[in-house]
Parts: structure tokens; sequence; C-alpha cells
């Protein structure tokens, strides 16, 4: 009876542990962070990781427990004085890349910041070159346009015949 | 049996479509005028045979007929009538049905309204529309059949997604989501026939318009019925969250605003033909491309419909119509004469290439976006995400420039400007920018990019008040009384123009509205006890009473909330968790207080009960209700301007010369 | 002929089509983990009905099946057959072990005296030990080597020739 009671003792005293971030990312490298900005912060960063189990949401808007719970860990961890940077590496190396919802700037995730502005410098090159090639005065076609393609004739034509052209 | 009726007049849908399509592609070569009739009645035919295949379904629904599939799919005997109706679009193969229903309709009102007219474009053209309805009856007919006939049926069915039984928006949104989508199909069969024809005449420009303008109506209010759907029903207190479904619905929508821009440059000037016609089939192709992302399983979304062999099939046609038209194009788009020039920089034309370039860009970015993790894990094999933080980056500048040229577009004048013009034109509306920015500055706006927005739709909005009024105040200037140079300038006469002014108000409205709103947007999260009051955003809210609904689909926990304000209660919301009997998890439902000024939208998180505690989030965001108003305005604005007015005037005026010259002068 | 035309939109068109076809047949809800190949999160957790602590350290030196479930998930009940007998075969040279979280103690007891258990039970504290191990959907199961290294994870309800196979992976130096 009394060893019993004194391994039950053992056990009641013995510490829970769950996998914590300082297994992942080390030891804050910011200043904790409390109330107000607490709130503030946890919203913000929920806002940039992607809730596994539902589709496409941010944790921070899903009502789901498991994003819940995420969030949870993210208000914990801020309070502790971990920074935005240390967070977003938490998750993703136990859940990847799939997390994140701003993709990573670096190698083939950076392109797709990338593109976009180069399709911006592109399009304007070709409207620039549009821009010049209309404002040029045509002399290659020199003929008065036929009176099939006038837009003036085939306006007086639609609104003679009623439309019936 | 009912099954079988409708599987043979969707077969017979099928043959129609096919024959009045290749009728019509042969009659646009051989220029056969007995060609073009059979192909013309064809359409009648197949619009009637589709119909009615609706039709037959839509009773066997009502009838809870569970010997047809999708009946037993989809219907249930203890959901309301609206849902039984509803469940026809429910479902992945019920809305293949519903869209060749709205396909018939549009085929056969197009079909009719150019009866003895453009004889070069209606034989192509009538064979482009009967070929994707081809498409889309092989699709009813085959992979994606509601028609099987069950040999035993059930006694009853699981009824829709209880998602989709939680608002009646879901009898609004999917119809004129269709009526927008599906009604592309008419502009980018009159866009074909051009381009097969080899030119895009003066006289086609009208029909392809107005066949452009009146999908874009419903998918303007389509987009925005989602977004509010989403707001209502979702409970994250945000309407758009660029989900891959609600970027498919998007993209169409940019290609088809910047063609319907695009045509009027072509309308004046006889320039950019070759760029209206790549966007009106841009347009089509992106809703083939929609459709795909909804239905194919490849997405991640709220929305999805289960893969099923549907995916592949659209995919076929995807690819069939992308390089009929790459050909089309590279073959022909040559041929489309540049009659005008542009005389500068400076001039509204010029603009109207901005304006392209920019909606294009945003285009490129929403589909990349969208599609880009697809494109990593196809290369490298890894799986990241594009989300809300990316597309709000990249679009709010964009779209913010977009918000600039809707000001200095209008503002210049068409053709060559001076130096003098463009200063009297360009710099007086800075005082609407200085204003609307100064105003959101006091009342709290701190957010850079929302002061930008303010201050370009100060300025957006001046020009587009003063140049709105102009055709009226030419002819007060002339002697005429207001209200008559009102009605007249402002409604009969100039009824294009200023329709198209009231879209451009509305937009600049609904830009501000989604500025505003979003950026503004305060969060509380409250824990209540049964009769605590709490405070938040200016709102005293207490908790009255927790209790239960038990109905036979699902049983509710309804909390009800009393709104007060300086003291004075001005609303009760029971915001709910819903447990569906086929769900696992609860649903949560919200509930807003809308007012002109800002909405107040409580979502449960956490309701017990026994305990009689609920936990909320609170979102107030100003502002919400004008994005909805601001774009059934646009839609009713550009309705507006489809009215047809001087023709009938014209062509039945039995007036001498002289007094008809009178009358239109 | 425009040939610009052609050119940019086949290239287009067969980046568009090619990429769209890959994604088939994929399924978007399945998240692959980036564990595989590192040490396994370190728990200590109290097991269901016992109250002890079992600590996933004292099972280093030989291989550990961890596998998340919850009494809620369907799939769940069909798999858990199959890992009690393989874990009354293969037990002590493997270790199982499973983990549940977002579940109540009653729910579990009852769920395993019903349908009998052969390996310790342990519940998370708010899932955290669930996020560390990138848990998207349960079941889940974790096949750790004798080092504690994670080598392979399967999503989904096993049998027991995915148990196995998965096993081999976990047993190869």
């Amino acid at each position: 009876m009394k060893t019993l009671a004194l391994v039950l003792l053992l056990f009641a005293t013995q510490d829970l542990k769950v996998p914590d971030a300082a297994q992942f990312v080390g030891a804050p490298k910011g200043t904790p962070v409390s109330g107000e900005q607490l709130f503030r912060e946890t919203n913000r960063i929920g806002g940039l990781l992607r809730c596994p189990v539902c589709q496409g949401m941010a944790i921070a808007d899903s009502p789901s427990e498991m994003a819940v719970n995420m969030k949870g860990q993210v208000r914990e961890l801020l309070a502790r004085g971990y920074t935005e940077e240390q967070i977003l590496k938490y998750f993703e190396l136990s859940y990847g890349q799939f997390v994140l919802l701003k993709p990573k700037f670096e190698g083939v995730t950076g392109m797709v910041w990338i593109l976009p502005v180069a399709a911006l410098a592109i399009g304007l090159v070709i409207v620039f070159v549009k821009l010049r090639k209309l404002e040029a005065p045509r002399t290659t076609n020199n003929q008065p346009p036929t009176t099939e393609d006038d837009p003036y004739v085939s306006r007086v034509r639609d609104l003679v015949s009623g439309g019936k052209s | 049996m009912i099954a079988s009726l409708g599987r043979l007049l969707i077969l017979g849908s099928l043959l129609a479509a096919t024959a009045g399509s290749l009728l019509g592609f042969a009659a646009g070569r051989t220029r056969s005028v007995d060609g073009l009739k059979w192909a013309r009645r064809f359409a009648y035919l197949y619009c009637a045979l589709i119909m009615l295949a609706t039709v037959v379904m839509v009773v066997a629904l009502l009838r809870h007929d569970f010997s047809v599939s999708y009946v037993a799919h989809v219907g249930s005997r203890s959901v309301p009538t609206w849902v039984t109706v509803v469940s026809l679009w429910s479902s992945l193969e019920g809305s293949i049905l519903f869209w060749g229903f709205v396909l018939g309709g549009y085929i056969a009102i197009a079909t009719f309204l150019t009866r003895g007219r453009y004889p070069e474009y209606q034989p192509d053209a009538i064979g482009v529309w009967l070929g994707c309805a081809a498409f889309f009856s092989f699709l009813i007919a085959g992979p994606a059949n509601p028609f099987h006939t069950i040999p035993n049926p059930p006694l009853d069915g699981p009824g829709p997604n209880p998602l989709l039984q939680n608002h009646l928006l879901m009898a609004v949104h999917p119809p004129f989501l269709y009526l927008g989508y599906v009604g592309m199909t008419i502009p980018f069969g009159f866009a074909c026939a051009a381009l097969l024809k080899g030119r895009l005449g003066h006289s086609v420009l009208k029909p392809l318009r107005e066949s452009l303008m009146l999908p874009w109506i419903f998918q303007s209010i389509a987009i925005m019925l989602g977004g509010w759907w989403a707001y209502e029903v979702l409970g994250w207190g945000g309407y758009w969250a660029w989900d891959p479904v609600e970027n498919a619905s998007l993209l169409p929508w940019l290609t088809a605003t910047a063609a319907l821009h695009s045509i009027m440059v072509v309308e004046r000037k006889g320039i950019l033909k070759g760029w209206t016609v790549t966007l009106i089939q841009a347009t089509f192709l992106l809703v083939i491309l929609g459709t795909f992302m909804t239905r194919s399983g490849v997405f991640n979304s709220v929305h999805s419909f289960t893969q099923s062999a549907i995916g592949p099939t659209i995919l076929a046609f995807l690819g069939f119509a992308l390089l009929f038209s790459i050909a089309l194009l590279a073959f022909r788009i040559d041929k489309l004469e540049t009659e005008g020039r542009i005389e500068g920089a400076a001039s509204r034309e010029a603009m109207f290439l901005v304006n392209n370039l920019l909606f294009v860009l945003l285009t490129f970015t929403v589909l990349i976006g969208t599609v880009f993790p697809l494109i990593v894990e196809a290369v490298k094999g890894k799986q990241m995400s594009v989300g809300r933080p990316y597309f709000d980056s990249m679009v709010v500048p964009i779209g913010a420039v977009l918000l600039f040229v809707l000001g200095i577009g209008p503002a210049l004048p068409w053709g060559r400007a001076t130096g003098e013009q463009i200063r009297k034109s360009l710099l007086p509306p800075l005082i609407g920018a200085v204003v609307l920015a100064a105003l959101g500055y006091v009342v709290g706006v701190r957010n850079p990019w929302t002061l930008v927005t303010l201050a370009f739709g100060g300025y957006a909005a001046q020009v587009t008040l003063k140049e709105m009024f102009v055709p009226m105040r030419q002819r007060m200037r002339r002697g005429e009384p207001a209200g008559l140079a009102f009605v007249d300038g402002q409604l009969r006469r100039g009824r294009r123009r200023f329709a198209s002014y009231i879209v451009h108000a509305s937009a600049v409205v609904a830009i501000i509205a989604i500025a505003v709103s979003s950026s503004m947007r305060q969060t509380t999260e409250l824990h209540f006890a049964k009769g605590q009051t709490q405070q938040a955003s200016g709102y005293d809210i207490t908790l009255t009473g927790i209790k239960e609904v038990q109905e036979p689909h699902r049983s509710s926990i309804i909390s009800t909330f009393v709104i007060a304000r300086n003291g004075k209660p001005v609303a009760t919301l029971e915001p709910n968790m819903n447990q569906y009997q086929m769900m696992r998890e609860p649903i949560g439902s919200p509930d807003v207080y809308t007012t002109l000024g800002g909405d107040l939208y409580i979502s449960l998180s956490n309701v017990d009960l026994l305990n009689q505690t609920a936990s909320i989030a609170v979102f107030a965001s100003p502002l919400v209700v004008w994005i909805w108003i601001s774009v059934i305005a646009m839609g009713l604005g550009a309705l507006f301007g489809l009215i047809p007015s001087r023709r009938a005037v014209v062509s039945e005026s039995t007036e001498t010369l002289p007094e008809a010259a009178a009358e239109t002068a | 002929m425009n040939r610009t035309v052609l050119i940019v939109g086949f290239i287009i068109a067969a980046a568009l089509l090619g990429v769209l076809f890959l994604g088939l047949g994929k399924n978007p809800a399945e998240i692959r983990t980036p564990l595989i190949g590192k040490p396994a999160p370190a728990f200590a957790l109290r097991e269901v009905g016992t109250g002890q602590t079992i600590d996933l350290a004292q099972f280093k030196g030989k291989p550990v099946i961890i596998n998340f479930w919850a009494t809620w998930c369907g799939p769940c009940w069909e798999e858990h057959p199959v890992l009690v007998a393989n874990a009354r075969t293969l037990q002590p040279n493997v270790q199982f072990l499973g983990v549940v979280f977002q579940d109540t103690e009653e729910k579990i007891l009852g769920f395993l005296q019903q349908r009998g258990s052969s390996y310790p039970t342990v519940v998370d504290q708010a899932g955290k030990t669930a996020i560390a191990y990138g848990i998207g959907g349960v079941p889940e199961t974790y096949f750790v080597d004798a080092n504690g290294i994670i080598r392979a994870k399967y999503s989904g309800p096993m049998s027991s020739d995915i148990l196995q196979e998965n096993l081999r992976k976990a047993m190869t130096p």
C-alpha cells in the first residue's frame, strides 16, 4: 500500500511536456507583447497562417478547433516574446510552406511576386509601341477607306434602313 | 420514366445543337440563305428542348421523385419548397443542366434579335453558339448526367448541402452568376464571326457591345451577391477572401470590363479592333476556365464541388476553345483594318489603352496567384500557398491606379488636346481629391492606401459629376429650361453617355466603400454570461438569452443580443450555431446590424446552452452596405444605357425632311 | 498570319493547360509533411485511464508508430482494429502510441473499452502536439525510427499492408 502510494506520488509530480517552439526555432528573439497589442498582433499574424483543415482560410478567420488551437499557440508565443519571423518559421517547419499564406520571397516561390511586375513592364512597352504606331500618319496606306469600311457610311446606312443592313 | 424523358430531351438538344452548329458554319462559308434559315431553326429547337428538360427536372424535384438520380442526390422531403427549387443548381449535375437552360435562353433571344440583320456575321456566330451548346449538352448527356433512373428509389433524400440552405441569397447568387457567365458565349460568337470574316465593321459593333454589356451587368451583380452572401453566412466578418473560385468569377469580369471600354474606342475611332476581339475571346475562355476551376476539384476552395469525370472533359473543351481562338487570332487579326489614329498621349483614347493595360494586368496577377501553387507543385513537387496577403498587396496598388485613370480618362477630351485644355481639365478636380482625403483623415483614416484611394476617388468623383451633366448644361446655356434640358439631354438623347457616368460614379463609391470598410474594420472578442453587458465600437451589447430550436433537418442554438447606442436599443441580433443532421461540425450563422454608416456584425465562436454563456467575435465595419448599393446602382445604370432610343423614332418618322431635321438637332 | 500572336498564344495555352492537367488527380487537401528526416518533436503526455505520463523519449532504441486520432472521426474507427492487431504482434520490438486531441477523456475511455486497446493512448494539450507534428486531419500516423527520426507519415486510415510498408521505412537504417 505504501509502495503504491509512493509510486503514484512519483508519477503525479512528473512534468507533462508538449512540443515547444523552442525545439524548432530556439529562444525568443523579441520582447513579450500583452494587452491590446497582443490581440492585434495575434490577429495580424493569424492572417498570415493558413488553417490546414479548412479550404484556404486563415487561422484568424476560421472557427474550426484546429485553427483556434493554432491561434492560441500564436498568442502564447507572442506573449513569450517570439518575433513574427520565428513564429512563421515554427509553423513552416512543422507544416511546410503550405501553411504560409504570403509566399516567401525566395527561389521558385518568389516568382509569384516578380511575374506581375514583369508583366507590367512588358505591358508598358506594348502600350508605348502601340501608341507610337497609332500616332504615326498612315503613309503606307494612302487610299481613303472604302465605303464598305467607312464608319460614317455604315452609320448612315444603319439609320436609313433601321438597322437592316 | 421521367428520368428517361429528361434523358431523351437532352439527347435531342445535343443533336439539335450539333446540327445547327454545322449548318451555321457551312452557311458562313457558302453564304447559303437556306442554310442560315435552318441553322436558326435548330437554334430555337435547341432552346426548346433544353428548357423542357430543365422543366422536367424541376417537376421531378418538386414531386420528390427519387427515381431520378439527381433528385435522390439533393432532394429531401424535410426542406422548405424554395430550397427544393434552388437545389436545381445546388450540386454539380443540376448546375450544368441549369447552364444549358440559360444558354438556350440566350441563344434563342440572340437568334431572334439578329433576324434579318448582320448576314455576314450571323451564320458563324450561330455556329459558335451552338457549338458551345453542343458541348454542354454532351456533358449533361454523359459525364454529368442528372437523369439516371434509380431502380429502387429511396423514400427520402439527404437534401442539398446545409450551407446552401442557410440564406435566401442562395436563390439569387447562382442565377445571376449563370446569367452573367453563360451570356458571354454570345459576344464570343460575334467576335469569332468577325475574325472568320476578317473584318469588324461598324454595323456589328452594336450587337457586340450590347451582348457584352448585358451579361456584364449580371456578372457584376453576381460577384457582389457572392461577396454579400459570404459576408452574411461565413462568419469571419469579411466579404472577399481571394478564394480560387471567387477569383475564377472575377477574371472574366475584368477582361469583359476592359473589352467594354475598348469597344468604345473602336466605335469612335476605328482603332484597337484586334485588342477588343482578343479581350472578348479571353472573357469567354476565362468563363470556361472558371467553370473548370470550380468543378474539377483541382483547387482547394470553400465552393468546391466534388471532383468527378467532368474535370478532364471541361479541360479538353477549354483546350479546344483556346487553340481555336488563338488560331483565329493569329490568322485573322491583321485583317481587322485600323481606320483611325491617336492624336497624342494626353487624349482619352490613350487613357483607354492604359485602362486596358491595367485590367489585363489585374487579370494576369489574379490568375497567376491562383494558379501558382499548381505550377510550383508541377515544377518542384513542393506545396505552397498564395493567399489573401499576396492578393491584397498586389491588387490594391493596381486598383488605386485604375481609380486614378477613371478620373483623368473622362477628364481628357477625345483627340488632340492643347496644353491649356489639359490644364483646365486635369487641375480643378484636385480639389475633390484633397477634400475627400482630408475628410477621411478627420474621421480617423490613417492607412496610407486608403487615404490614396480617397484622394483618387475624390478626384474621379469630381470629374464624373462634372462630365455627367454636360449635355444638360449645354442645353440650358442655349436657353432650355432645366427640367426639359435634363429629360432631353440626359434621358432621351444622351442616354448612353449618362448611363456610363452613372456606372463610373457607382464604381467610385464601390471602391471607396471597399477600401474604407476593410481597412477601418474593428475586431473585438468578448465572453458573455447571460444578462451581461459589454462595450464594443461604441455600442452596448447585452446577452439576453440562449435557446435551442429543433427542426427536422437541424437543431440550432440561438443566442440573443440586444444592441444599444447612447442608451437606446437599436437592434436585436441572433447569431446562432446550427447542427445539421448530416454534418459533424456545427455551422455558425452570424447576424448583422446594418446602417448606412456601417455594420455591427456578431459571430458566435462558442456557446454553452446549459450555463447560458457565449463567446462572440464582434466586427464593426464602416460603409459596407454602400458596396452592395453602389454595385446595384452600377447595374441599373448600365441597364438604363441599354434601352434603345433614337433608332425607333427615326425609322418610323413620317415627317418631311426639314421637320425631321429640326427634331433631331 | 501574325507570328507573334501564334507563338505567344501557344506558349500561354501550353503552360496553362499543362499545369491544369497535372493538377488533375491530385488531392489539394492533402498536405505533405516537411518533417521526414527530422527528429520527432519531443513530448510527455498523460495516458487516459491510468493518468501516467508517457514520454516519447522513453521509447528511444526502438521504432515508434505514433497515431493521431479522435473518437469523432469515422475513418479512425475503421483503422483502430488494424492498429490493435498489429500492436499485439509487433510489440515490444515496435512501440505503438495513440495521441488524441480535440476530444474528451470520457469518450476516449469509452471507445477503448468498447473496441479494445493494446497500446498506450495519451491526450494532447490544447492541440500543441498536433501543431508541432503538422497534423492537418485525422487519422494521421507517423513512423519514427529507433533514433527518434521521423521516417514516414501516412494520412488517412491504414490497412495492415500500408502500416507494415511504412514501418519498414522506419526500420531501415
